[in-house]
Protein backbone atom coordinates (compact mmCIF):
# COMPACT_ATOMS: atom_id res chain seq x y z
CA UNK A 1 0.00 0.00 0.00
CA UNK A 2 1.70 3.35 -0.84
CA UNK A 3 0.55 5.24 2.20
CA UNK A 4 2.33 2.67 4.12
CA UNK A 5 5.43 2.57 1.83
CA UNK A 6 5.33 6.54 2.70
CA UNK A 7 5.12 5.95 6.35
CA UNK A 8 7.92 3.77 5.98
CA UNK A 9 10.05 6.34 4.11
CA UNK A 10 9.24 8.62 6.86
CA UNK A 11 10.09 6.99 9.90
CA UNK A 12 13.38 6.06 8.10
CA UNK A 13 14.22 10.01 7.01
CA UNK A 14 13.25 10.42 11.07
CA UNK A 15 10.90 12.45 10.46
CA UNK A 16 8.33 12.85 13.21
CA UNK A 17 5.54 15.28 12.04
CA UNK A 18 5.01 13.10 8.50
CA UNK A 19 4.92 9.99 10.35
CA UNK A 20 2.14 10.99 12.79
CA UNK A 21 0.07 12.83 10.01
CA UNK A 22 0.27 8.76 7.74
CA UNK A 23 -0.28 7.15 10.89
CA UNK A 24 -3.81 9.32 11.44
CA UNK A 25 -4.42 8.96 7.68
CA UNK A 26 -4.02 5.18 7.70
CA UNK A 27 -5.73 5.02 10.48
CA UNK A 28 -8.75 6.98 8.92
CA UNK A 29 -8.54 4.65 5.64
CA UNK A 30 -9.49 1.50 7.80
CA UNK A 31 -6.26 -0.50 7.18
CA UNK A 32 -6.02 -3.12 10.14
CA UNK A 33 -3.71 -1.40 12.93
CA UNK A 34 -1.72 -4.64 12.69
CA UNK A 35 -0.92 -3.55 9.14
CA UNK A 36 0.00 -0.25 10.12
CA UNK A 37 2.46 -1.82 12.70
CA UNK A 38 4.13 -4.18 10.43
CA UNK A 39 4.24 -2.90 7.06
CA UNK A 40 5.00 0.86 8.63
CA UNK A 41 6.49 0.99 11.76
CA UNK A 42 8.70 -2.02 12.01
CA UNK A 43 9.32 -2.35 8.62
CA UNK A 44 11.25 0.73 8.71
CA UNK A 45 12.91 0.13 11.80
CA UNK A 46 14.14 -2.97 10.53
CA UNK A 47 15.66 -1.18 7.72
CA UNK A 48 16.87 1.77 10.46
CA UNK A 49 18.80 -1.17 12.10
CA UNK A 50 19.93 -2.68 8.77
CA UNK A 51 21.06 1.33 7.69
CA UNK A 52 23.36 1.04 11.03
CA UNK A 53 24.69 -2.13 10.55
CA UNK A 54 26.25 -1.45 7.41
CA UNK A 55 27.88 1.61 8.73
CA UNK A 56 25.73 4.31 6.67
CA UNK A 57 23.31 5.26 9.95
CA UNK A 58 24.79 6.35 13.19
CA UNK A 59 23.23 7.37 16.20
CA UNK A 60 21.87 10.79 15.40
CA UNK A 61 19.62 8.85 12.26
CA UNK A 62 18.83 6.14 14.67
CA UNK A 63 17.54 8.35 17.39
CA UNK A 64 15.23 10.68 15.24
CA UNK A 65 13.97 7.44 13.23
CA UNK A 66 13.23 5.70 16.66
CA UNK A 67 11.35 8.76 17.89
CA UNK A 68 9.64 8.96 15.10
CA UNK A 69 8.52 5.62 15.16
CA UNK A 70 7.32 5.80 18.88
CA UNK A 71 5.43 8.77 17.65
CA UNK A 72 3.31 7.06 15.46
CA UNK A 73 3.13 3.99 18.23
CA UNK A 74 1.39 6.19 20.55
CA UNK A 75 -1.59 6.87 17.97
CA UNK A 76 -1.77 3.85 17.01
CA UNK A 77 -1.43 2.20 20.30
CA UNK A 78 -5.06 2.18 21.17
CA UNK A 79 -6.31 0.64 18.21
CA UNK A 80 -3.53 -2.03 18.71
CA UNK A 81 -5.30 -2.68 21.87
CA UNK A 82 -9.08 -1.99 20.46
CA UNK A 83 -7.74 -4.89 17.54
CA UNK A 84 -6.43 -7.63 20.20
CA UNK A 85 -3.21 -7.02 18.25
CA UNK A 86 -0.02 -8.38 21.30
CA UNK A 87 3.51 -7.16 21.16
CA UNK A 88 6.02 -9.82 19.46
CA UNK A 89 7.43 -10.15 23.26
CA UNK A 90 8.70 -8.80 26.03
CA UNK A 91 11.95 -7.31 27.44
CA UNK A 92 12.82 -6.17 30.67
CA UNK A 93 16.38 -3.92 29.78
CA UNK A 94 19.00 -2.16 32.36
CA UNK A 95 22.82 -1.53 32.62
CA UNK A 96 24.75 -3.30 35.22
CA UNK A 97 24.55 -2.85 38.90
CA UNK A 98 27.15 -0.26 39.04
CA UNK A 99 26.91 1.08 35.74
CA UNK A 100 25.31 4.33 34.96
CA UNK A 101 26.28 4.15 30.93
CA UNK A 102 22.60 4.51 29.46
CA UNK A 103 22.78 5.27 25.96
CA UNK A 104 23.79 2.34 24.63
CA UNK A 105 21.22 0.85 26.52
CA UNK A 106 18.55 3.36 25.77
CA UNK A 107 19.15 2.59 21.84
CA UNK A 108 18.51 -0.81 22.52
CA UNK A 109 15.21 -0.64 24.04
CA UNK A 110 14.50 1.85 21.02
CA UNK A 111 15.35 -0.85 18.65
CA UNK A 112 13.42 -3.22 20.31
CA UNK A 113 10.55 -1.32 20.29
CA UNK A 114 11.01 -0.63 16.97
CA UNK A 115 11.05 -4.28 16.26
CA UNK A 116 7.33 -4.51 18.07
CA UNK A 117 8.50 -5.18 21.72
CA UNK A 118 7.52 -4.35 24.58
CA UNK A 119 10.05 -2.76 26.63
CA UNK A 120 10.43 -2.60 30.21
CA UNK A 121 13.15 -0.01 31.04
CA UNK A 122 14.64 -0.33 34.57
CA UNK A 123 17.37 2.31 34.34
CA UNK A 124 20.71 2.05 34.83
CA UNK A 125 22.82 0.67 37.95
CA UNK A 126 20.29 -1.93 38.45
CA UNK A 127 20.81 -4.81 40.72
CA UNK A 128 20.37 -7.98 40.56
CA UNK A 129 17.19 -8.27 42.73
CA UNK A 130 15.62 -5.80 40.75
CA UNK A 131 16.12 -7.83 37.55
CA UNK A 132 14.89 -11.31 39.70
CA UNK A 133 11.25 -8.95 40.88
CA UNK A 134 10.81 -7.83 37.51
CA UNK A 135 11.12 -10.86 35.93
CA UNK A 136 8.23 -12.19 38.69
CA UNK A 137 6.11 -8.64 38.04
CA UNK A 138 6.13 -8.81 34.28
CA UNK A 139 7.37 -11.95 32.63
CA UNK A 140 9.79 -10.90 29.94
CA UNK A 141 10.43 -13.16 27.20
CA UNK A 142 13.81 -11.61 27.46
CA UNK A 143 16.67 -9.76 30.12
CA UNK A 144 19.06 -7.43 28.39
CA UNK A 145 21.62 -6.06 30.10
CA UNK A 146 25.06 -3.97 29.14
CA UNK A 147 27.58 -2.85 30.80
CA UNK A 148 30.85 -0.06 29.24
CA UNK A 149 32.79 -1.51 31.93
CA UNK A 150 35.07 -3.74 32.68
CA UNK A 151 34.70 -3.36 36.46
CA UNK A 152 30.70 -3.49 36.03
CA UNK A 153 30.64 -6.28 33.70
CA UNK A 154 31.07 -8.76 36.13
CA UNK A 155 27.97 -7.79 37.60
CA UNK A 156 26.19 -9.20 34.54
CA UNK A 157 26.81 -12.74 35.68
CA UNK A 158 25.63 -11.86 39.30
CA UNK A 159 22.34 -11.41 37.51
CA UNK A 160 22.08 -14.61 35.66
CA UNK A 161 23.53 -16.65 39.24
CA UNK A 162 20.22 -14.26 40.89
CA UNK A 163 17.87 -15.38 37.99
CA UNK A 164 18.92 -19.07 38.86
CA UNK A 165 18.86 -18.80 42.17
CA UNK A 166 15.63 -17.27 42.24
CA UNK A 167 14.27 -20.42 39.74
CA UNK A 168 13.92 -18.34 36.98
CA UNK A 169 16.47 -18.59 34.84
CA UNK A 170 14.59 -21.32 32.85
CA UNK A 171 11.45 -18.69 31.90
CA UNK A 172 13.40 -16.14 30.53
CA UNK A 173 16.24 -15.55 27.95
CA UNK A 174 19.51 -13.27 29.06
CA UNK A 175 20.85 -10.72 26.00
CA UNK A 176 24.11 -9.30 26.88
CA UNK A 177 26.26 -6.37 25.16
CA UNK A 178 28.31 -3.50 25.97
CA UNK A 179 31.71 -2.34 24.72
CA UNK A 180 33.93 -4.61 26.60
CA UNK A 181 31.63 -7.81 26.02
CA UNK A 182 32.07 -10.28 23.74
CA UNK A 183 30.66 -13.27 22.33
CA UNK A 184 32.73 -15.75 24.31
CA UNK A 185 32.42 -13.43 27.51
CA UNK A 186 28.57 -13.61 27.09
CA UNK A 187 28.53 -17.75 26.66
CA UNK A 188 31.10 -17.60 29.57
CA UNK A 189 28.85 -15.90 32.11
CA UNK A 190 25.92 -18.41 30.86
CA UNK A 191 23.73 -15.44 28.47
CA UNK A 192 21.62 -16.83 25.84
CA UNK A 193 22.66 -13.98 23.29
CA UNK A 194 25.20 -11.58 22.18
CA UNK A 195 24.41 -8.57 20.71
CA UNK A 196 27.49 -6.30 19.63
CA UNK A 197 25.37 -2.99 18.84
CA UNK A 198 21.22 -1.92 19.51
CA UNK A 199 20.24 -2.89 15.79
CA UNK A 200 21.77 -6.28 15.99
CA UNK A 201 20.05 -6.70 19.69
CA UNK A 202 16.84 -6.13 17.96
CA UNK A 203 17.23 -8.54 15.48
CA UNK A 204 18.81 -11.23 17.26
CA UNK A 205 16.19 -10.88 19.99
CA UNK A 206 13.41 -11.20 17.76
CA UNK A 207 14.70 -14.41 15.93
CA UNK A 208 15.24 -16.11 19.43
CA UNK A 209 11.64 -15.50 20.20
CA UNK A 210 10.35 -16.28 16.43
CA UNK A 211 12.69 -19.62 17.34
CA UNK A 212 11.04 -20.27 20.75
CA UNK A 213 7.63 -19.58 19.97
CA UNK A 214 7.80 -21.53 16.75
CA UNK A 215 4.70 -23.68 17.20
CA UNK B 1 68.17 14.38 27.12
CA UNK B 2 65.58 14.78 29.74
CA UNK B 3 62.23 13.48 29.66
CA UNK B 4 61.07 16.53 27.75
CA UNK B 5 63.40 16.51 25.03
CA UNK B 6 62.64 12.69 24.82
CA UNK B 7 59.17 13.84 24.09
CA UNK B 8 60.23 16.46 21.68
CA UNK B 9 62.38 13.97 19.57
CA UNK B 10 58.91 11.47 19.07
CA UNK B 11 57.40 14.80 17.60
CA UNK B 12 59.90 15.79 15.63
CA UNK B 13 59.85 11.99 14.22
CA UNK B 14 63.24 11.07 15.60
CA UNK B 15 64.04 7.76 16.91
CA UNK B 16 64.19 8.48 20.75
CA UNK B 17 66.77 7.09 22.99
CA UNK B 18 64.14 4.60 24.53
CA UNK B 19 60.32 4.83 24.44
CA UNK B 20 58.92 7.32 26.34
CA UNK B 21 55.69 6.65 28.76
CA UNK B 22 52.79 8.25 30.51
CA UNK B 23 50.43 6.24 32.47
CA UNK B 24 47.29 7.35 34.08
CA UNK B 25 45.14 5.52 36.78
CA UNK B 26 41.72 6.24 38.20
CA UNK B 27 41.35 6.96 42.14
CA UNK B 28 40.83 3.81 42.90
CA UNK B 29 44.12 2.15 40.69
CA UNK B 30 45.83 4.83 42.06
CA UNK B 31 44.93 4.09 45.83
CA UNK B 32 46.83 0.37 45.10
CA UNK B 33 49.46 1.85 43.64
CA UNK B 34 49.59 4.02 46.65
CA UNK B 35 49.76 1.54 49.41
CA UNK B 36 52.16 -0.58 47.32
CA UNK B 37 54.81 2.91 47.19
CA UNK B 38 53.78 4.15 50.54
CA UNK B 39 53.27 7.82 49.42
CA UNK B 40 50.22 9.51 48.09
CA UNK B 41 52.56 11.30 45.62
CA UNK B 42 53.25 8.18 43.20
CA UNK B 43 54.62 10.62 40.49
CA UNK B 44 58.21 9.72 41.17
CA UNK B 45 58.17 6.39 41.34
CA UNK B 46 56.06 6.37 37.69
CA UNK B 47 58.34 8.81 36.22
CA UNK B 48 55.92 9.60 34.06
CA UNK B 49 57.29 12.06 30.77
CA UNK B 50 54.25 13.92 30.62
CA UNK B 51 53.16 16.43 32.93
CA UNK B 52 49.65 17.48 32.94
CA UNK B 53 48.64 20.80 33.69
CA UNK B 54 45.34 22.88 34.08
CA UNK B 55 42.38 20.67 35.00
CA UNK B 56 41.02 17.78 32.62
CA UNK B 57 37.93 17.62 33.94
CA UNK B 58 37.59 21.36 35.14
CA UNK B 59 36.28 22.47 39.12
CA UNK B 60 33.63 21.82 41.09
CA UNK B 61 31.42 23.06 44.14
CA UNK B 62 30.36 20.17 46.20
CA UNK B 63 26.57 20.82 46.53
CA UNK B 64 26.14 17.13 48.69
CA UNK B 65 28.58 14.24 49.62
CA UNK B 66 27.96 12.95 45.75
CA UNK B 67 26.76 16.03 43.86
CA UNK B 68 29.24 18.06 42.24
CA UNK B 69 28.49 21.58 40.48
CA UNK B 70 30.98 22.27 37.39
CA UNK B 71 31.53 25.49 36.07
CA UNK B 72 29.73 25.22 33.29
CA UNK B 73 27.18 24.18 35.95
CA UNK B 74 25.94 21.07 35.22
CA UNK B 75 25.45 18.71 38.09
CA UNK B 76 27.52 15.63 38.34
CA UNK B 77 26.80 12.29 40.41
CA UNK B 78 29.51 11.03 41.62
CA UNK B 79 27.80 8.35 43.62
CA UNK B 80 29.07 5.29 41.35
CA UNK B 81 31.76 6.96 38.93
CA UNK B 82 34.09 8.26 41.60
CA UNK B 83 36.41 10.35 38.47
CA UNK B 84 34.24 11.77 36.91
CA UNK B 85 30.70 10.84 37.53
CA UNK B 86 27.51 11.21 36.04
CA UNK B 87 25.50 14.15 34.52
CA UNK B 88 22.16 14.90 36.43
CA UNK B 89 19.35 16.50 34.61
CA UNK B 90 20.07 19.29 31.76
CA UNK B 91 20.86 22.61 31.97
CA UNK B 92 19.90 23.48 28.61
CA UNK B 93 16.50 22.06 28.24
CA UNK B 94 15.80 23.94 24.74
CA UNK B 95 18.32 24.23 21.76
CA UNK B 96 19.32 27.86 22.45
CA UNK B 97 22.08 29.65 24.43
CA UNK B 98 19.78 32.76 24.64
CA UNK B 99 19.88 32.38 29.01
CA UNK B 100 22.80 31.02 29.33
CA UNK B 101 26.45 32.59 29.95
CA UNK B 102 29.48 30.87 29.82
CA UNK B 103 31.97 30.62 33.21
CA UNK B 104 34.94 32.80 32.80
CA UNK B 105 37.76 31.06 30.59
CA UNK B 106 40.51 32.63 32.68
CA UNK B 107 39.31 31.48 36.04
CA UNK B 108 42.65 31.43 37.78
CA UNK B 109 42.12 27.76 38.88
CA UNK B 110 42.80 26.51 35.75
CA UNK B 111 46.58 28.47 36.06
CA UNK B 112 47.88 29.08 39.01
CA UNK B 113 49.10 25.49 39.64
CA UNK B 114 51.23 25.59 36.48
CA UNK B 115 54.38 27.27 38.04
CA UNK B 116 54.44 25.52 40.83
CA UNK B 117 54.30 22.29 38.74
CA UNK B 118 56.59 22.57 36.62
CA UNK B 119 59.11 23.69 39.21
CA UNK B 120 58.47 20.65 40.82
CA UNK B 121 58.83 18.61 37.36
CA UNK B 122 61.04 20.73 35.23
CA UNK B 123 62.50 17.64 32.99
CA UNK B 124 58.76 16.96 31.92
CA UNK B 125 57.20 17.33 28.76
CA UNK B 126 54.45 20.35 29.49
CA UNK B 127 50.79 19.29 28.40
CA UNK B 128 47.94 22.23 28.83
CA UNK B 129 44.56 20.01 29.47
CA UNK B 130 41.35 20.97 28.33
CA UNK B 131 39.04 17.92 28.99
CA UNK B 132 35.53 17.69 27.99
CA UNK B 133 36.58 20.28 24.78
CA UNK B 134 33.70 20.21 22.57
CA UNK B 135 30.91 17.06 21.50
CA UNK B 136 31.69 15.85 25.31
CA UNK B 137 31.12 19.68 26.88
CA UNK B 138 28.00 20.11 24.63
CA UNK B 139 26.32 16.77 25.74
CA UNK B 140 27.07 17.32 29.02
CA UNK B 141 24.93 20.75 29.05
CA UNK B 142 22.30 20.02 26.45
CA UNK B 143 22.01 15.98 27.09
CA UNK B 144 23.14 13.49 25.04
CA UNK B 145 20.09 12.64 23.20
CA UNK B 146 19.27 15.77 22.79
CA UNK B 147 22.49 17.15 21.35
CA UNK B 148 22.29 14.02 18.45
CA UNK B 149 18.97 14.81 17.45
CA UNK B 150 19.96 18.59 17.18
CA UNK B 151 22.23 17.93 14.67
CA UNK B 152 18.94 17.33 12.42
CA UNK B 153 17.06 19.29 14.33
CA UNK B 154 18.22 22.48 15.15
CA UNK B 155 21.79 22.81 13.01
CA UNK B 156 22.41 26.53 13.80
CA UNK B 157 22.21 26.15 16.99
CA UNK B 158 24.83 23.32 17.17
CA UNK B 159 27.26 25.18 15.15
CA UNK B 160 26.48 28.09 17.60
CA UNK B 161 27.07 26.17 20.35
CA UNK B 162 30.17 24.61 19.79
CA UNK B 163 31.58 27.37 18.59
CA UNK B 164 30.98 29.16 21.57
CA UNK B 165 32.02 25.88 23.35
CA UNK B 166 35.53 26.16 20.96
CA UNK B 167 35.42 30.31 22.44
CA UNK B 168 35.99 29.42 25.73
CA UNK B 169 38.53 26.76 25.11
CA UNK B 170 40.63 29.18 22.74
CA UNK B 171 40.61 31.93 25.37
CA UNK B 172 42.29 29.20 27.39
CA UNK B 173 45.06 27.93 25.16
CA UNK B 174 45.59 31.93 24.52
CA UNK B 175 46.18 32.33 28.22
CA UNK B 176 47.86 28.44 28.77
CA UNK B 177 50.19 30.20 25.81
CA UNK B 178 51.75 32.50 28.67
CA UNK B 179 53.09 30.10 30.45
CA UNK B 180 56.30 27.36 29.04
CA UNK B 181 54.03 24.60 28.05
CA UNK B 182 54.77 22.18 25.34
CA UNK B 183 51.32 21.12 23.79
CA UNK B 184 47.87 21.53 24.58
CA UNK B 185 45.76 18.03 25.17
CA UNK B 186 41.53 18.02 23.99
CA UNK B 187 39.84 15.65 25.52
CA UNK B 188 36.67 14.68 23.15
CA UNK B 189 35.28 10.97 23.05
CA UNK B 190 33.80 10.80 19.63
CA UNK B 191 33.53 6.89 19.28
CA UNK B 192 31.71 4.17 19.76
CA UNK B 193 33.27 0.33 20.21
CA UNK B 194 32.40 0.27 16.64
CA UNK B 195 32.34 3.61 14.84
CA UNK B 196 31.69 6.79 15.42
CA UNK B 197 29.05 7.98 17.80
CA UNK B 198 27.70 10.77 15.37
CA UNK B 199 28.67 9.33 12.17
CA UNK B 200 31.70 10.70 9.85
CA UNK B 201 29.14 12.92 8.00
CA UNK B 202 27.66 15.17 11.26
CA UNK B 203 31.72 14.94 12.50
CA UNK B 204 32.51 16.66 9.48
CA UNK B 205 30.05 19.14 9.04
CA UNK B 206 29.92 20.24 12.74
CA UNK B 207 32.97 19.16 14.75
CA UNK B 208 35.84 19.22 12.21
CA UNK B 209 35.41 23.12 11.68
CA UNK B 210 35.64 24.18 15.22
CA UNK B 211 38.36 21.46 15.87
CA UNK B 212 40.28 23.16 13.21
CA UNK B 213 39.98 26.52 14.57
CA UNK B 214 40.95 25.11 18.36
CA UNK B 215 43.85 23.26 16.70
CA UNK B 216 45.01 26.30 14.70
CA UNK B 217 44.81 28.27 18.16
CA UNK B 218 47.59 25.93 19.67
CA UNK B 219 49.55 25.96 16.69
CA UNK B 220 49.52 29.61 15.92
CA UNK B 221 51.78 29.51 19.69
CA UNK B 222 54.00 27.15 17.84
CA UNK B 223 52.60 24.10 20.41
CA UNK B 224 51.95 20.72 19.50
CA UNK B 225 48.15 19.75 19.29
CA UNK B 226 47.48 16.02 21.61
CA UNK B 227 43.98 14.69 21.54
CA UNK B 228 42.31 11.92 23.63
CA UNK B 229 39.28 10.48 22.07
CA UNK B 230 37.97 6.46 22.69
CA UNK B 231 36.73 4.19 20.71
CA UNK B 232 37.01 3.45 17.22
CA UNK B 233 38.14 6.71 15.43
CA UNK B 234 40.92 6.09 13.17
CA UNK B 235 38.92 6.90 10.10
CA UNK B 236 39.60 10.19 11.30
CA UNK B 237 42.81 10.33 11.46
CA UNK B 238 43.76 11.77 7.96
CA UNK B 239 41.35 14.71 8.86
CA UNK B 240 42.68 15.84 11.92
CA UNK B 241 46.51 15.04 11.02
CA UNK B 242 45.32 17.80 7.77
CA UNK B 243 43.99 20.62 10.39
CA UNK B 244 47.27 19.88 12.68
CA UNK B 245 46.96 17.15 15.33
CA UNK B 246 50.59 15.73 16.67
CA UNK B 247 49.84 13.16 18.98
CA UNK B 248 46.78 10.61 19.59
CA UNK B 249 45.55 9.09 22.69
CA UNK B 250 43.91 6.06 24.07
CA UNK B 251 45.20 4.53 20.60
CA UNK B 252 42.70 1.43 22.29
CA UNK B 253 43.79 -2.09 20.48
CA UNK B 254 39.89 -3.60 21.25
CA UNK B 255 39.25 -1.20 18.47
CA UNK B 256 41.70 -0.68 16.10
CA UNK B 257 44.44 -2.02 15.09
CA UNK B 258 47.94 -0.54 16.85
CA UNK B 259 50.57 -2.30 14.72
CA UNK B 260 49.51 -1.17 11.71
CA UNK B 261 48.43 2.39 12.14
CA UNK B 262 51.71 3.06 13.79
CA UNK B 263 53.42 1.82 11.09
CA UNK B 264 50.96 3.54 8.41
CA UNK B 265 51.21 6.72 10.06
CA UNK B 266 54.76 6.51 11.90
CA UNK B 267 56.35 10.61 10.60
CA UNK B 268 52.86 11.88 10.73
CA UNK B 269 50.99 11.28 13.70
CA UNK B 270 52.20 10.21 16.96
CA UNK B 271 50.09 7.88 19.11
CA UNK B 272 50.04 7.63 22.84
CA UNK B 273 47.97 4.59 24.92
CA UNK B 274 48.11 1.37 23.15
CA UNK B 275 48.10 -1.31 26.60
CA UNK B 276 44.94 -3.06 26.44
CA UNK B 277 42.72 -1.80 28.93
CA UNK B 278 39.45 -3.90 28.27
CA UNK B 279 41.14 -7.27 27.92
CA UNK B 280 44.65 -7.72 29.10
CA UNK B 281 45.02 -5.58 32.03
CA UNK B 282 41.87 -6.44 33.96
CA UNK B 283 42.43 -10.19 32.61
CA UNK B 284 45.58 -10.97 31.63
CA UNK B 285 48.49 -12.54 33.77
CA UNK B 286 51.60 -10.49 35.02
CA UNK B 287 53.29 -12.25 32.43
CA UNK B 288 50.60 -11.29 29.35
CA UNK B 289 51.02 -7.49 30.48
CA UNK B 290 54.69 -7.63 29.95
CA UNK B 291 54.55 -9.50 26.68
CA UNK B 292 52.03 -6.38 25.29
CA UNK B 293 54.00 -3.90 26.77
CA UNK B 294 57.61 -5.37 25.53
CA UNK B 295 55.41 -5.60 21.75
CA UNK B 296 54.70 -1.75 21.89
CA UNK B 297 58.15 -0.91 23.08
CA UNK B 298 59.49 -2.67 20.13
CA UNK B 299 56.99 -0.85 17.96
CA UNK B 300 57.27 2.20 19.16
CA UNK B 301 61.66 2.14 19.27
CA UNK B 302 62.03 3.91 15.80
CA UNK B 303 59.91 6.80 17.39
CA UNK B 304 56.12 7.79 16.96
CA UNK B 305 54.78 6.52 20.28
CA UNK B 306 54.40 7.16 23.91
CA UNK B 307 53.60 4.19 25.76
CA UNK B 308 50.40 3.96 28.12
CA UNK B 309 48.08 1.89 28.90
CA UNK B 310 44.75 2.93 26.56
CA UNK B 311 42.68 4.43 29.33
CA UNK B 312 42.98 5.68 32.89
CA UNK B 313 43.84 2.33 34.49
CA UNK B 314 40.49 1.24 36.08
CA UNK B 315 40.46 -0.11 39.68
CA UNK B 316 39.74 -3.81 38.68
CA UNK B 317 43.26 -4.24 37.70
CA UNK B 318 45.75 -6.02 40.09
CA UNK B 319 48.76 -4.54 41.30
CA UNK B 320 50.80 -6.93 40.06
CA UNK B 321 49.32 -5.88 36.41
CA UNK B 322 50.21 -2.42 36.94
CA UNK B 323 53.51 -3.19 38.62
CA UNK B 324 54.57 -5.43 35.52
CA UNK B 325 53.61 -2.59 32.50
CA UNK B 326 55.78 0.14 35.20
CA UNK B 327 58.64 -2.40 35.19
CA UNK B 328 58.82 -2.92 32.00
CA UNK B 329 58.89 0.65 30.29
CA UNK B 330 60.97 1.90 33.69
CA UNK B 331 63.57 -1.10 32.47
CA UNK B 332 64.40 -0.29 29.16
CA UNK B 333 68.30 -0.17 29.20
CA UNK B 334 68.74 3.38 27.51
CA UNK B 335 66.68 4.60 30.08
CA UNK B 336 68.30 2.84 33.09
CA UNK B 337 71.91 4.14 31.69
CA UNK B 338 70.10 7.83 31.12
Amino acid sequence: MAILDDLRTCVIDGDMNQTQKLVQEAIAENIPAEHILKEGLISAMAEVGRLFESGEYFMPEMLIAARAMKSGLTLLRPHLIAANVHAVGKVVIGTAQGDIHDIGKNLVGMMLEGAGFEVIDLGVDVPPEKYVQAVRDHHPDLVACSALLTTTMLRMKEMITALDEAGLRGQVKVMVGGAPITESYAREIGADLFAPDAASAASRAKELLLEIKKP
Amino acid sequence: MTKREVVHAVLAGNKPPYVPWSCGFTKEAREKLQAHYGTVDVEDALQNHILKLGSDIGFFTQLSENHLRDVFGVVWDRSIDKDIGNVEGCILPEPSLKHYAFPDPLDPRFFTEIPRLIGKYPDRFRVFQIGFSLYERAWTMRGMQNLLMDFYDHPEFVHEFLNAIADYNIAQVHEALKFDIDAVYFGDDWGQQRGLQMGPKMWREFIYPVLKRMYGAVHAGNKYVFIHSCGDVDELFEDLIGIGLNCFNPFQPEVMDVAALAKQYRGQLVFHGGLSTQQTLPYGTEEDVRAETRGLLEMGREGGYIFAPAHDVEGDVSLENMLAFIDVVQSQPEYRNH
